[in-house]
Order: structure tokens, then C-alpha cells, then sequence
């Protein structure tokens, strides 16, 4: 490993150290030495699970997702950008890319501004149960989507869930509501269950934001003349405007990796209508053995969310050094 | 609605939290209620859950707990896996990410920034962006269809977020102690066990419970990885058990009840800790 080099040492004792170089044994080179096998010792373990699962895997993706393969023998069906060009061209993966940008700008419009009142709610002023309120709102986020998934499908079970039970209450007719399995509102279902899931948690960062901003300013804008709108528009939402950068990224950047509950509720059906990248990645990639062009989308995947991501390091980053 | 904002408007400040009371009440029933539902759902008999699925059990009964944990029940199975798993995730990620944290903080070395930047730069990787590679990866090291291969490539994925928290937590931890410690002819790694450790046990905390958490909720990289169903961990069974016996609804909510327990304990428990740990990658900047 090219990193672990004797050029460390403080210049005064380097030069000291040159005086010996024809002795390692000495006591300062055997110093170094050990300096360096307990640097080894200490990061080996973590480099190297870090290289061979993580760096390699994602490497990979960029270099098969020029080949098509089968993932067994050469890779030498070399396609170039072909892919890529192939994954625009079928229908299903854009209904994939698009249902992802639905969840995000629904998300961006419903999710979070929900998040935020309920943050508004419970971390002002203490009120009995407003401790027990949050703790409910975030316990979704602790539970696996995989359940979440499950325990919503019977919610929506066609025969006994709770839309039929709805429209039986104020239609006479016995009719059944699937929605589930309708193209149409299949994803509007799995949309509830995801803003179900994940307004805890971005309440809870929206109120961590919120013990930055003191009590005393909002109180002396009221007593000011401003209404509550106004403060919450012109003294808390500008205070807090790095958390909810934060908000959005986490938000944007999880939508695109949407898999577990898609794939609980219907695993991208009914006929692909909730298919995400990630389901389609799954679907056409994994379950086809098509490694080339499904680390093609995990390549698509990777750069809209790094796109994001150095958009966020950038914006923070450079917010913290103002 | 009227009423509440009637009071509202009139700014005593006890009538005033009553509005906020009951708007919180409304949501926190809203958010409840798919709670509510599996909770009651799993003391139903089967055909009250179909023709009552949201009213309360008429009697109560334990035959769906009794059938999943009982002598041929599966959960067992899945939730050893799941343990099994978890813990081994937790140690190797503390193990390694400790150790190379004490590294990246406390020893001086050259090039020791873009080492930390490679590990931090782990956390721009979704695992989606992965999975494939990682799946022929363990393959040729022959780990696909072990719980090992889950346990290994989970770890890897936990390391950039543990090792941020760790080597951040070990720099504010004073140079004195260090000097202290050497003089006494201590070298780093007694400074480590002896006086680090010991301090870093409320992050250990939080990176274990970050940790636990992804790994008890972890459904993609099994889903690929074991083959077994012997070998599936809750979230595989769950999604086995749902998809084999379809209507028996009540079994599967007495199921999801039980193997959300855990973690619903840890999270009333230490929800400092949770909230912390769950919002630690969120601040990373």
C-alpha cells in the first residue's frame, strides 16, 4: 500500500533520521516501523472490505455496463453506449424513470411541507403528549418497508381494506376497490404508504433545525403585528433553510433508490404501472442474468444521484464557508 | 376545526395548545392506525379479521401466536438468522471501523486525508448502484447462499457513515490524554483500549442502533444473496410467509407484530439514541 511511506516524521527529526539510514535497526527506525505495521494493523480490516464490496462493485458497474453479459465467461459482446441507449428506448424503464420523478416532486409538494407542520406541531412549546407525538410520527422510519409493504396491502385488500370498506359505508352497491391492482392508482397507493414512512423522519430533522431558531424572535415578531403565517414564512423557514436543503437532497436521493415497499406492494406491477428504477433494475437486470445492461441502470441510478449529491456538497459546503 | 381555531384566535396561551393538542391527535390516529391494525389483527381468528378486519378482536385469542411460535412455527428460524446476522454486522463494523477511526484521528501519517476521503466518499454509494458486482463478488468468493455473505457486504456498506462518526468523535478527544498516556510509556493502542473506548461509549451506542436497525430492515442484499429459505432473515420470511399462505391474514400480522417487537423496545427505549443514529448521516455536510 503506496500510503504508508516513512515521509511523516517532523522535518527536524527526518533529517536526524537520514543520519541513520544506513542502520534500520536503530531505535528510531524501529519505531517507525512500528508506527507504520500499527497504522496497517488499525485500517487494513476496514480497507479492505471497504475496496472488495463497496469501490470494486461500484467500478464494475461502470465497466460491465458496456458489455452485454451474462455474468459467466469473457466479457467480449462489447456495446459501447448501447445499453444506455437501449434502456431509453424501452417503455418500462421510462415509466420506471418517470414514476421516480413522480415520487420526488409529490414528495417535494406533499411529504415534506406535511413534515414540516408536523415538526411546527409538537417541538414548540411543550404540550402534554408532545413528546408521545413525535415519537409516534417517527416510529414508521424504524420499521422495515419490506413489513410496511405487507401490513398496507391488507389495508388496501380489495375484498376487506379499507377503501371498499369506505365505499360500502356511503354507496349501496357491493362494490370492490383494488387499488392495488389498477394501473392508474396503484401508484398513488404505494405514494400514501411512502409519506407514511418517511414524514417522521423528516420531521425529525426539521425539528433538530428548529432548536436553532429561539423562541424570543418568533415571539417578538408576533407581539410586532405578524400573524403566524408570516413568521413561520419569514422567521422560520429562512432560519432553517439548511435543513430543509438537507431535506430535500435525503428525500430526492432516497426516492431514486426506491425498492423494498414497490416491491412488497406489488413488486413494480400491476403491468410494470409502479415500476421504479431500482425494481427495473431488479426485474430486467438481476432476474434475466443481464449483468451488462443492468449495471447500465445502476450506472443511470448512480450518476442522477451523485448529480445531487455534489450539488448539496457544493451548496453546503460552500453556505459553511460564507 | 372551526372550534379549535376559534379558540386559537382568542391567544390564551393553555387554549391555544389545545388546538395544537388535537391537531397532533388527528395525525398521530392517522399514523396509527396501520399500527393499530396488525397489532389487533394478530389476537383475530382468521374469518373475523376477513369480516372485521378494523374492529376490535371478538375474543381475543392467541391461536395465530401460538401457531407461528409453537413447535413448527417459523419465525424462530428467520429471527435467529436475523440475530445472527445483525450481531455479527455490528461487530465487524464496530471492529473495523474503531480501529481504523483511531487511526485516521489520532496517528499522524502522510496521506492520511485522502484515506479518510475514501472511506467518506462510501457514502455517495447506494447499494442499488452495486448490487450487481457485489452479487458476482460473492459469488466468486463462494459467500453467496451464506449468511457470511450478507454479513460481509453489509459491513462494507456501513463502514463510510461509522468510520465519519468514529474518527470526528476521536479527534475532540484531547491530545493531553494522549501525551498523559505516553509519558506513563503507553503507546496508541494502550491509549486506545484503556482511554478511548471507554469514552466513545455513546457513540458506540448510536452507530450499533444505526446499524441494527439497517440490518434488521435490510431486505435487497439477502433478497439476492441467500437462496435458502432456511438461511432467510425476517424481512425474506415475512415476504415468504405473506406470499404462502395468502389469506391467513391473521397469522401474518401476528408474524409482522412479533418481528417488529424488537425493534419497537429498542426505539422506546433509547430513542435519544435512535433518533440520533437515524438523523447521524443526515448532518454529515
Amino acid at each position: 500500500m503506496t500510503w504508508v511511506s516513512p515521509g511523516h516524521i517532523p522535518s527536524t527529526v527526518e533529517d536526524e533520521g537520514r543520519h541513520y539510514i544506513m542502520k534500520p535497526l536503530t531505535a528510531k527506525g524501529k519505531a517507525s516501523f512500528q508506527k507504520h505495521a500499527t497504522i496497517l494493523f488499525l485500517v487494513a480490516p476496514a480497507f479492505i472490505l471497504f475496496t472488495t464490496f463497496v469501490v470494486l462493485p461500484v467500478l464494475q458497474s461502470g465497466y460491465y455496463s458496456l458489455f452485454q453479459w451474462k455474468g459467466l465467461g469473457p466479457l467480449n459482446n462489447f456495446q459501447g453506449v448501447g445499453n444506455f441507449i437501449r434502456a431509453f428506448k424501452d417503455r418500462i424503464f421510462r415509466i420506471a424513470l418517470y414514476n421516480n420523478v413522480k415520487i420526488v416532486i409529490f414528495s417535494l409538494i406533499i411529504q415534506l411541507p406535511l413534515a414540516f407542520s408536523f415538526a411546527l406541531l409538537v417541538a414548540r412549546k411543550k404540550y402534554t403528549g408532545s413528546v408521545f407525538f413525535r415519537g409516534l410520527y417517527f416510529f414508521p422510519y424504524v420499521m422495515a418497508e419490506i413489513v410496511i409493504g405487507i401490513i398496507w396491502r391488507f389495508i388496501y385488500h380489495p375484498q376487506h381494506g379499507l377503501p371498499t370498506l369506505f365505499s360500502q359505508w356511503f354507496t349501496a352497491d357491493k362494490m370492490e376497490i383494488g387499488l392495488l391492482g389498477d394501473t392508474n392508482l396503484a401508484f398513488w397507493a404505494i405514494f400514501i404508504v411512502v409519506c407514511w414512512k418517511y414524514i417522521g423522519f423528516h420531521m425529525i430533522l426539521y425539528i433538530a433545525g428548529l432548536q436553532g431558531v429561539p423562541e424570543e424572535l418568533e415571539d417578538a415578531a408576533v407581539i410586532d403585528g405578524a400573524s403566524k403565517v408570516q413568521v413561520v414564512f419569514h422567521i422560520i423557514i429562512p432560519s432553517i433553510r439548511n435543513t430543509i436543503i438537507i431535506s430535500v437532497f435525503l428525500c430526492i436521493v432516497g426516492s431514486f433508490n426506491l425498492f423494498d415497499i414497490v416491491w412488497a406492494m406489488g413488486q413494480g406491477g400491476p403491468v410494470h404501472s409502479t415500476e421504479t428504477l431500482v425494481t427495473y433494475l431488479y426485474n430486467f437486470g438481476f432476474k434475466r442474468f443481464a449483468f451488462g445492461y443492468g449495471s447500465a441502470i445502476a450506472v443511470i441510478i448512480f450518476l442522477i444521484c451523485l448529480v445531487f449529491n455534489l450539488f448539496y456538497q457544493k451548496y453546503i459546503v460552500g453556505e459553511a464557508q460564507k | 376545526m372551526k372550534e379549535t381555531a376559534g379558540i386559537t384566535r382568542m391567544k390564551r396561551p393553555s387554549s391555544f395548545a389545545w388546538g395544537k393538542f388535537s391537531l397532533s391527535l388527528f395525525f398521530a390516529l392517522l399514523m396509527f392506525f396501520p399500527l393499530y391494525t396488525v397489532l389487533i389483527g394478530g389476537f383475530k381468528t382468521k374469518g373475523q379479521l376477513l369480516s372485521d378486519p378494523f374492529g376490535l378482536p371478538q375474543p381475543w385469542t392467541l391461536e395465530s401466536y401460538r401457531a407461528i411460535l409453537g413447535k413448527s412455527g417459523v419465525f424462530w428460524g428467520f429471527f435467529f438468522n436475523s440475530v445472527f446476522i445483525a450481531a455479527f454486522t455490528i461487530l465487524l463494523v464496530l471492529v473495523c471501523s474503531m480501529a481504523a477511526g483511531i487511526a485516521l484521528s489520532k496517528i499522524q501519517f502522510r496521506g492520511r486525508k485522502v484515506l479518510f476521503n475514501y472511506f467518506i466518499m462510501g457514502m455517495l454509494f447506494p447499494l442499488s448502484t452495486a448490487i450487481l458486482p457485489l452479487y458476482l463478488q460473492l459469488r466468486g468468493l463462494h459467500l453467496t447462499g451464506t449468511r457470511f455473505g450478507v454479513i460481509l457486504a453489509q459491513t462494507a456498506f456501513n463502514l463510510p457513515l461509522s468510520i465519519f462518526i468514529f474518527t470526528g468523535f476521536f479527534r475532540e478527544i484531547s491530545k493531553d490524554l494522549q501525551d498523559a498516556c505516553s509519558i506513563d510509556g503507553g503507546g496508541i493502542l494502550t491509549f486506545a483500549w484503556k482511554i478511548m473506548l471507554p469514552l466513545s461509549a455513546p457513540v458506540i451506542a448510536t452507530v450499533t442502533i444505526i446499524i441494527l436497525i439497517q440490518s434488521w430492515n435490510q431486505f435487497l442484499l439477502p433478497l439476492l444473496v441467500l437462496d435458502d429459505a432456511k438461511m432467510y432473515t425476517i424481512p425474506l420470511g415475512v415476504m415468504q410467509f405473506q406470499g404462502q399462505f395468502t389469506t391467513a391474514w391473521n397469522q401474518i400480522m401476528a408474524f409482522i407484530t412479533i418481528s417488529v417487537l424488537p425493534m419497537a423496545f429498542f426505539y422506546f427505549t433509547m430513542q435519544k439514541y435512535v433518533v440520533k443514529g437515524l438523523t447521524a448521516g443526515a448532518v454529515k455536510g
